[in-house]
């Protein structure tokens, strides 16, 4: 791996084709634009936050086909041809998701920073085991800090809407 | 709040494109960018182009069979802890996989960045403000190490977490540059100097990863102050062989507390014996007398030098006590 | 309280929080995350000296860029600013002298990021340095340069309280034992990076700012100091708050930037800054060296106390001097003590400043009197909770240093976390490497004297009334995640009887509502709850006139719940809200606003001594709490398994929030007590990310369980007292005595990091080592 210094070049925008949100989507977009400020700048989407100064926190915690990945350390252009989904793309018709409605009726939230992030992880856990032991949910969310709830009634939300899954 | 520094980036689909691509000055290589990406928002490094591998089918695929394991060097970390070829017959890789970071780190990073980590440093790891106002350091821009002033070799240390349990199952890497392929122990890509602690050339990629078959139980810990997210303050693997009460096999690799992670030498010292305390004592000792931690960490470097020999002696005591009917 | 009914239909009921659902959808914005087209990026040039004169600060090259619409520097701002009236000693920017490492310097405001960014790099800084200090010793030292002209030897306070017979006390102990315990200094790390969007109107000489605070009403006042406006033309609004713990308690230097930025850009200006900047803003909770003296007689009963504290504040007041009163008036008020001295230190350091974190002035100290019994106890052969309850209060009290205190739960805390962790029957036969530990603490519900001291009521709200039917409720407190817009909602509900929905809680904007001096101290639910009764009592009393007169019934036999008005005996079906509600209006002439507020009243606001009225409040919470641990001696590790805490709160107005807060308060504790520190390498933070400060993942967290007291306090609004803050001392010194129960060995130092728990038993190796030889030789 070369260690060069150059000097820079600008980087090159150019339309990406991917989905976001379940919408097919044409983006121009730089090469060097991380996917946390395409979302937050370019389309609005503010659900998805900023924590950290890069990869320290899961609080721009999105899915990308399905996989918990950190829009803080994603390049827009490295999600062409996969499907990016935000904390905006869970409610259906405006309802609250299952896993919204446990976060927010089991108080997985108080100050509510973490949460799209920490229901984003929880999303993608939940997608893949629909059942999952607390071992399991502990595991899946270890990338994101939460500091208001010590953790204990985000477990209970998890444990809730995977009780009350179909 | 810094962004990335203006690049470009390229996504060639063979390793040929791969390698043309390589050979521009000021390109650089990437796959995963956890730790990149982290580093370039610190205004670490101004790669002119990134070289994004993720695209070339050689560097994909698990596969298993009578000469073992290989490894492409863009499987993910995720998908590695979860293969059934990997977690079964290798569970000290699956566990050093799934210590990386937390579960987004690993859905993104790759066996191959984790192989060629960036080290780690206390004076490295910050921001372009701090680095100036601390006046940079050997590693970048500088030309003083922080954590040994008098010395003359950068001290950063090497973080990854594979790289201990396939050096101790004795794991080769298949090297793509200029000159073509090449092949080499995993040992040789590393150098004990945190500013130049990769032995590749300009233009040179890891391709695969190939992990001998019939490997010796082993086992991997990770010293760290918390149960994710962190880094190695010391990763310790372990793969024994005991036949009858004797040890005929020991391997220890160390990563986290050198500017390379490393083999543990003169462990033939230790064979024909059984795993008992003195025997652990011993290799504890060895552990300490080789490891040398630096001021690179928030905690104490004779922590990780200790915590190393412990998690040690700990994984031989728990293999032995595996092995034994 | 008179109209207090026995029967409770949405207080006492556990609620989600009213502004939850805008959280969990992603739709909840933050300052950051409002809509700014067209706003100028704001960045600042932060000092990379600890201590240096300015000599001069070259900004016309920045100013010459194309793109740069505003340089501002310490010449822009010449007037000090601080949270006390009596030690205001912090410029925006610095002006001669800059006094730590990440001190801003100067700020630009530009068309994009990579302009400021750009501009930041032509700004040129030349100085003269300073002796810079780094710890509370050498910025003490006799020879030391001072940080502040008019405080010689870096003391920016010292306190010396004496109250009742020290001496004596001492002298008829029989046991009398000293320690010196240090806490690392630490940060809030809230999820929420600092910002401020500040728009500046250059046309009619208007400024509005969103910020990421806890106190706008101290941030306008602050505004209104430095930029020089009337207060009028000032605008602050408080958007959604991602956490704050004390960080944002006092207007930070960021928000006058911003400020200062879009005022000479004539626009807009957003300024986010990163999480490295939000950690050097700072004002987290100082390191502390505590050396503590006891007086215990045999059964346990404390006689005496002697307690010294030096606090490393940082280069600027802050809350400086409320901290180092805090922590000395705070040794009272949980047990009783029959005599007490404290002499406490606060210094200044060339250091980030420090401020008020959750707890304030209280935690470290705290630990370092619960380990301390529990050592003591230990050695007197008296169990750790025999000795608590040797020395519990009775309610109705007055502490020796004036503290009122009305309602006092501890010894059911004591009792429940007894029994729940099984104390009596686990303790000692957790097997090796495992123990249990207890302690307690206590916190304030509000300060009951205000900083800024105007003559007005401690809080004031507005509802009103009109044709929708709604219910508006205005107020100025800043909801932060605690959920006091909730909790407020919940007590106007429950007086006029009305369901929760009914209520909207319009909250923190300068133009709308009425002044609150803000979230800390744990004041909100006493005060602002308070006032919110007192609010919903005078709505409620024209609504009962309008049914009375509807109903042709006499007003004081008719009472409204689930939206009806019926009177006292009467088999009629009653009124519905909307009708009497029409029926109100009309009778009014129209839309119906009224205020409630409450004030302290003058005996709970603290002793006659200088600095008695920090640590009085009207009620006190108390919580005591059971750690219990396995420590893993080979690698120095400590789990938490399990926490159970008992906290009396008064009356859990929102059990739900009840519940959260004090699992975060435990939480947080533990964070502090097991492995946050801030670090600094030559006054360089080296832990400013959340890699470095390390907050524990949900995988370091245990459970906690835990059980709610009501004492019922007489003033506390339907009882309640605080809840988010009185749990997490006890943490600490549960933690460690846990840590002796499980291997021996008393941690005096925190945070016991697994380094540190390992070079302690080496130690201890050591000592053994050495004793046993010694005893050989003899």
């Amino acid at each position: 791996m070369t260690h060069a210094r150059t000097s820079p070049r600008p980087s090159r925008a150019r339309v990406r084709l991917f989905r976001l949100n379940g919408t097919d989507h044409a983006a121009l977009v730089a090469d060097n634009v991380l996917l946390l400020d395409y979302l937050r700048e370019a389309q609005g989407l503010t659900g998805t936050k900023r924590g950290c100064d890069g990869g320290e926190c899961g609080a721009c915690t999105v899915l990308i086909d399905g996989s918990p990945r950190l829009a803080c350390l994603t390049r827009a252009q490295e999600c062409e041809g996969h499907h990016v989904e935000t904390i905006e793309a869970l409610a259906e018709a405006g309802r609250m998701s299952r896993l919204q409605r446990a976060f927010h009726e089991r108080l997985g939230t108080q100050c509510g920073y973490c949460t799209p992030g920490m229901v984003m992880a929880a999303e993608a856990l939940l997608r893949r085991d629909k059942a999952p032991d607390e071992a399991a949910i502990r595991a899946a969310l270890g990338g994101n800090i939460c500091r208001c709830t010590g953790y204990v009634k985000i477990i209970e939300a998890v444990q809730e809407a995977a009780r009350d899954a179909p | 709040m810094d962004g990335l520094p203006e690049f470009r980036v390229l996504t060639p689909r063979s390793v040929a494109a791969a390698v043309a691509a390589g050979a521009r000055p000021g390109s650089r290589f990437v796959a995963g960018g956890t730790d990149l990406m982290a580093n370039l928002r610190h205004g670490i490094g101004e790669p002119g182009t990134l070289i994004d591998l993720r695209d070339i089918p050689e560097l994909h695929g698990i596969a298993a069979g009578p000469l073992g394991l290989s490894l492409g060097a863009a499987v993910r970390l995720a998908e590695l802890a979860e293969h059934p070829a990997v977690a079964g017959p290798y569970p000290a890789l699956a566990a050093a996989a799934l210590a990386v970071g937390g579960p987004a780190h690993r859905e993104a990073g790759t066996i191959g960045g984790n192989l060629c980590l960036d080290t780690r440093c206390l004076f490295y790891n910050r921001s372009a403000w701090w680095r100036e106002a601390n006046g940079y350091c050997m590693k970048h821009r500088g030309d003083i190490c922080h954590v040994a002033p008098t010395g003359k070799r950068c001290h950063a240390a090497f973080s990854g977490d594979l790289a201990a349990p396939l050096l101790a199952h004795g794991a080769e890497v298949e090297i793509a540059g200029p000159h073509g392929l090449r092949r080499q122990p995993l040992g040789d890509l590393y150098a004990e100097d945190g500013a130049a602690h990769l032995l590749l050339a300009p233009g040179e990629f890891l391709l695969r990863v190939l992990v001998p078959p019939d490997p010796w139980p082993a086992a991997y810990a990770k010293a760290r102050a918390r149960g994710a997210i962190d880094f190695p303050l010391a990763g310790v693997a372990v793969a024994l062989r005991l036949e009858g009460t004797g040890v005929t096999g020991l391997r220890v690799a160390l990563t986290g507390t050198n500017s390379r992670p490393f083999l543990l030498a003169g462990t033939d010292a230790l064979l024909g014996a059984p795993v008992d305390a003195g025997w652990r004592e011993r290799l504890g000792k060895l552990v300490q007398k080789q490891v040398s931690p630096m001021r690179t960490t928030l905690l104490a470097a004779q922590y990780r030098r200790r915590v190393a020999a412990a998690l040690a002696e700990r994984l031989a005591g728990h293999l032995a006590d595996a092995a034994t009917p | 309280m008179s109209t207090i009914r026995n029967v409770r239909d949405v207080v006492g009921v556990p609620t989600p929080l009213i502004d939850g659902i805008e959280k969990v959808k992603g739709q909840a914005q933050y300052t950051a995350d409002l809509p700014a087209q067209g706003a100028l990026v704001g960045r600042i040039l932060r000092s990379p000296h600890a201590h240096a004169r300015i000599l001069r600060i070259d900004t016309a090259a920045a100013r010459a860029l194309p793109g740069v619409r505003a340089v501002v520097t310490g010449a822009d701002c010449a007037t000090t600013y601080g949270v006390l009236p009596i030690a205001m000693n912090e410029y925006p920017l610095a002006r001669d002298v800059v006094r730590y490492r990440g001190e801003p310097v100067a700020a630009v405001a530009a068309i994009d990021a990579a302009t400021a960014a750009r501009a930041l790099r032509l700004i040129r800084l030349e100085v003269e340095h300073l002796p810079a200090y780094f710890t509370a010793d050498a910025a003490r030292a006799p020879d030391a340069v001072a940080l502040h002209d008019n405080k010689p030897g870096n003391i920016e306070r010292a306190v010396h309280h004496r109250f009742g017979n020290v001496e004596e006390g001492f002298a008829r102990a029989d046991l009398v034992r000293e320690q010196v315990y240090r806490c690392g200094e630490v940060a809030h790390a809230q999820m929420e990076l600092n910002a401020a969007l500040v728009d500046y109107d250059p046309a009619r000489d208007h400024l509005t700012i969103w910020s990421t605070t806890q106190v706008p009403y101290y941030v306008h006042l602050m505004l209104a100091r430095c930029l020089d406006m009337d207060m009028s033309r000032i605008r602050v609004i408080k958007p959604f708050v991602g956490g704050g713990f004390g960080a944002r308690v006092e207007v930070l230097n960021f928000e006058i930037i911003a400020a200062l930025l879009a005022r000479a850009a004539g626009g807009k200006v957003a300024l986010r800054l990163s999480r490295e900047e939000t950690f050097l803003t700072h004002r987290g909770r100082p390191e502390t060296e505590t050396r503590l003296k006891l007086g215990m007689t045999r059964a346990g009963k404390l006689t005496a106390c002697a307690c010294e504290v030096v606090q490393r504040g940082g280069a600027y007041a802050g809350y400086g001097v409320v901290t180092i009163l805090y922590a000395g008036a705070l040794l009272q008020g949980l047990y009783d003590i029959p005599a007490i001295a404290y002499d406490g230190y606060r210094v200044y350091a060339n250091l980030p400043p420090c401020g008020a974190m959750r707890g304030h002035g209280s935690v470290d100290v705290r630990f370092a009197f619960e380990a301390l019994l529990d050592r003591m106890a230990a050695e007197a052969g008296l169990d750790p909770f025999a000795v608590r309850r040797a020395n519990l209060l009775a309610a109705p009290t007055q502490t020796q240093n004036g503290l009122r205190i009305e309602s006092y739960g501890l010894d059911e805390c004591l009792d429940w976390v007894e029994r729940a962790s099984g104390w009596r029957d686990r303790r000692g036969k957790l097997g090796t490497g495992r123990g249990l530990g207890m302690a307690c603490s206590h916190y304030v519900s509000g300060a009951a004297k205000p900083i800024h001291w105007t003559g007005e009521p401690h809080a004031v709200v507005q509802l009103r009334l009109d044709f929708d039917g709604g219910i508006t409720l205005l107020t100025g407190a800043a909801d932060i995640g605690q959920g006091s817009s909730t909790l407020m909602a919940q007590a106007a509900a429950e007086i006029l009887g009305v369901q929760l929905d009914r209520i909207r809680v319009v909250a923190a904007d300068s133009m709308l509502t009425p002044k609150d001096n803000g979230s800390y101290s744990s004041r909100v639910t006493f005060m602002v709850g308070n006032a919110t009764i007192d609010a919903a009592r005078e709505l409620r009393a024209r609504l009962v006139a309008a049914a009375a007169e509807q109903l042709g019934a006499p007003a004081e036999t008719i009472d409204c719940r689930h939206e009806t008005f019926q009177a006292a005996g009467s088999d009629s079906p009653g009124l519905g809200f909307g009708e009497v509600a029409r029926a109100a209006l009309a009778r009014e002439g129209g839309a119906i606003t009224v205020k409630g507020s409450f004030t302290c009243p003058i005996e709970f606001q603290g002793g006659k001594h200088k600095g008695g009225a920090v640590g009085a409040t009207m009620g006190f919470s108390y919580a005591a709490q059971v750690v219990e641990v396995a420590v893993d001696i080979d690698t120095g590790m400590v789990a938490v398994e399990k926490v159970w805490v008992a906290q009396d709160c008064g009356f859990a107005i929102n059990p739900l929030a009840v519940e959260g807060q004090i699992q975060g308060a435990v939480w947080m504790g533990m964070g502090q007590a097991m492995g946050e520190e801030t670090r600094y390498e030559n006054g360089l933070a080296v832990h400013a990310s959340l890699l470095d400060y390390r907050v524990p993942t949900i995988l370091d967290s245990p459970p906690i369980v835990l059980h709610i007291v009501e004492s019922l306090d007489p003033n506390g609004p339907f009882g309640a007292k605080e809840a988010s803050e009185g749990a997490l001392a006890g943490f600490l010194p549960a933690l460690t005595n846990a840590i002796a129960d499980a291997i021996g060995l008393r941690v005096d130092d925190l945070p016991v990091t697994p380094d540190r728990l390992l070079e302690a038993l080496a130690k201890r190796r050591r000592e053994r080592r050495l004793a046993a030889s010694l005893a050989e030789v003899a």
